[in-house]
């Protein structure tokens, strides 16, 4: 099926923006990458974290100061 | 029964009690490496005339004149770490590093480094510019990663204890694989100054791979500097948490992790409760993004296009799609972090522990680290990080502890706690190995055939 994202560009296309050469066996790797990436970052950048912000200089080694 | 065969903790005491000759352990260290590492690859690079004059020089303390192995990742003084790679794309010198510091004032001795992933890349172990390193109880199986070698020493009895170090389940996972107690300490609780990315990461620590929890306390201890006193959990709160990372696993793993939580609880007088914790996906793929773009420093295109053709074909096509990852992802998982670390404080204030299996199948063959799942196959990384990932995320500690057999390989069954109680992980990982007679961290591979290790 035809993507009309041009989804499948996006390695290739995010290659030659960067000036980053790939030979054909990275590019399959990436290509499987893609895959297994793809779903779940997108997933991510759909939730809304509006007043989320992330914690400035947050101190891992304990709780969050604001919960 | 050598006194290699002892527990960290017994050759510890055996040595400061007279009962062993430091100097005869150290011997006896080597000459098993030497005669059982050929089949494990779990040591990639050892020196004898470094460690007898380690030991020529150790201080009293608590690990004296024990031998210990240390993971691939942070310089020794006459060895740079390698990363299990080819090619870092970061600095790499000998060096002192925080964990080797640690090691040789408790009084340690350091007879080789670990075997490691390839740049750490892997929760399988089965890619190294060594070759890969292999699992004690079936040398086809992935022995884990990325802490690879350290667990396979400590599985195959070269070594009672191994440094390693976890960014997304380094520890955990060979734990798993090796049945080994392994401890994802707290973030920041255990030295990491040396590592290339000790001042740029944010998930990554070191911490013990052990055969018990009395081991690993021990090597903690002496890793942080501190005295982790051992305690009893009173009455813990366990809570469980219904969904992927507990039943999209294989049916004997499940099984085991259910009846490990049923035994901590009537052991410790508990209580189990149902825990909501919602987004773990999004959080899991938070961290892996976080994991990967934080080493981009380092990174430009020109070094990519000049990678050193021994780097894997894998490795050098992850290196550059990581600089494709949308900027966008990366903002959001820090404020995923925010979000999840939020909830958690929250968790905590009704449970003690979070339990759940640190793996959802045993270790896959090394040539196919694919895993059977209920919802079907899919890649052993893929699987694995999915209960790994929340610790680094947010930095609480997490410990992965023996828990039974399937197709006789190891289960690995995981427990978490709130930043800073580390030592309630021990303490509960204790009380789980009485309630279960110690015979998951007695039980050794045929490889490694000795008398269970004794305290």
């Amino acid at each position: 099926m035809d993507d009309p994202n041009h989804a499948d560009e996006l390695v290739p296309a995010g290659l030659r923006a960067l000036g980053i050469e790939a030979d054909e066996i990275e590019l399959a790797v990436m290509s499987a990458a893609k895959e297994l990436f793809w779903p779940p970052l997108l997933e991510l950048l759909e939730i809304d974290l509006a007043g989320v912000d992330p914690e400035p200089n947050a101190d891992l080694s304990r709780p969050p100061e604001r919960v | 029964m050598s006194a290699l065969d002892l527990s960290l903790r017994g050759q510890a005491a055996a040595i400061a009690a007279g009962e062993a000759d430091p100097a005869e352990l150290l011997e006896e260290a080597l000459g098993r490496i030497e005669a059982r590492n050929p089949a494990l690859n779990a040591v990639v690079a050892s020196f004898p005339e470094r460690s007898r004059e380690m030991l020529a020089a150790a201080p009293p303390g608590p690990l004296h004149g024990v031998p210990v192995v240390f993971k691939d990742e942070w310089p020794l003084p006459w060895r740079a770490q390698r990363f299990g790679a080819a090619e870092m794309l970061a600095p790499s010198a000998p060096g002192e590093s925080g964990p080797y510091r640690a090691l040789r004032d408790a009084g340690a001795v350091i007879v080789g480094v670990g075997n490691m992933h390839e740049l750490g890349a892997g929760s399988t172990g089965n890619v190294s510019v060594y070759g890969p390193a292999r699992n004690p109880w079936d040398t086809e199986r992935c022995p884990g990663g990325s802490s690879s070698g350290p667990a396979a020493a400590v599985a195959g009895g070269l070594v009672a204890g191994a440094v390693g170090s976890d960014g997304v389940g380094s520890i955990r996972f060979p734990a798993a694989y090796c049945g080994l107690t392994g401890l994802k300490p707290t973030f920041g609780r255990l030295p990491m100054a040396g590592h290339h990315m000790a001042d740029t990461s944010t998930t990554i620590v070191s911490g013990p791979l052990c055969a018990d929890a009395a081991d690993a306390r021990l090597l903690g201890s002496a890793l942080a500097g501190e005295s982790w006193e051992a305690g009893e959990p009173r009455r813990p709160r366990i809570g469980i948490v219904r969904g992927e990372v507990s039943e999209d696993v294989a049916p004997a793993v499940g099984a085991a992790c259910e009846e490990a939580i049923e035994a901590l609880r009537a052991e410790t007088g508990g209580e189990v409760r149902e825990i909501e914790l919602a987004d773990l996906g999004p959080a899991t793929m938070a961290t892996v993004l976080i994991a990967n773009v934080e080493g981009l420093g380092n990174v430009t295109p020109a070094k990519l296009n000049a990678l050193d053709p021994e780097l894997s074909p894998i490795a050098r096509g992850v290196l550059k799609f990581r600089s494709l990852l949308p900027a966008a992802a990366g903002v959001k998982s820090y404020a995923m972090r925010t979000l999840m670390r939020r909830r958690l404080a929250e968790l905590f204030a009704e449970v003690d522990l979070i339990a759940w299996p640190t793996v959802p199948a045993v270790a896959p063959p090394l040539q196919a680290p694919l895993i059977e799942l209920p919802s079907g196959t899919v890649t052993a990384d893929s699987g694995n990080v999915r209960g790994a990932a929340l610790a680094n995320l947010t930095g609480i500690p997490a410990i992965s502890v023996p828990g039974g057999l399937s197709e006789g390989l190891p289960i690995g069954r995981q427990l978490q706690a709130a930043w800073g109680r580390d030592e309630l992980l021990l303490d509960a990982a204790e009380a789980l190995e009485r309630a279960t007679d110690r015979r998951w961290v007695e039980a050794r591979p045929s490889l490694a055939a000795t008398e269970p290790a004794q305290a």
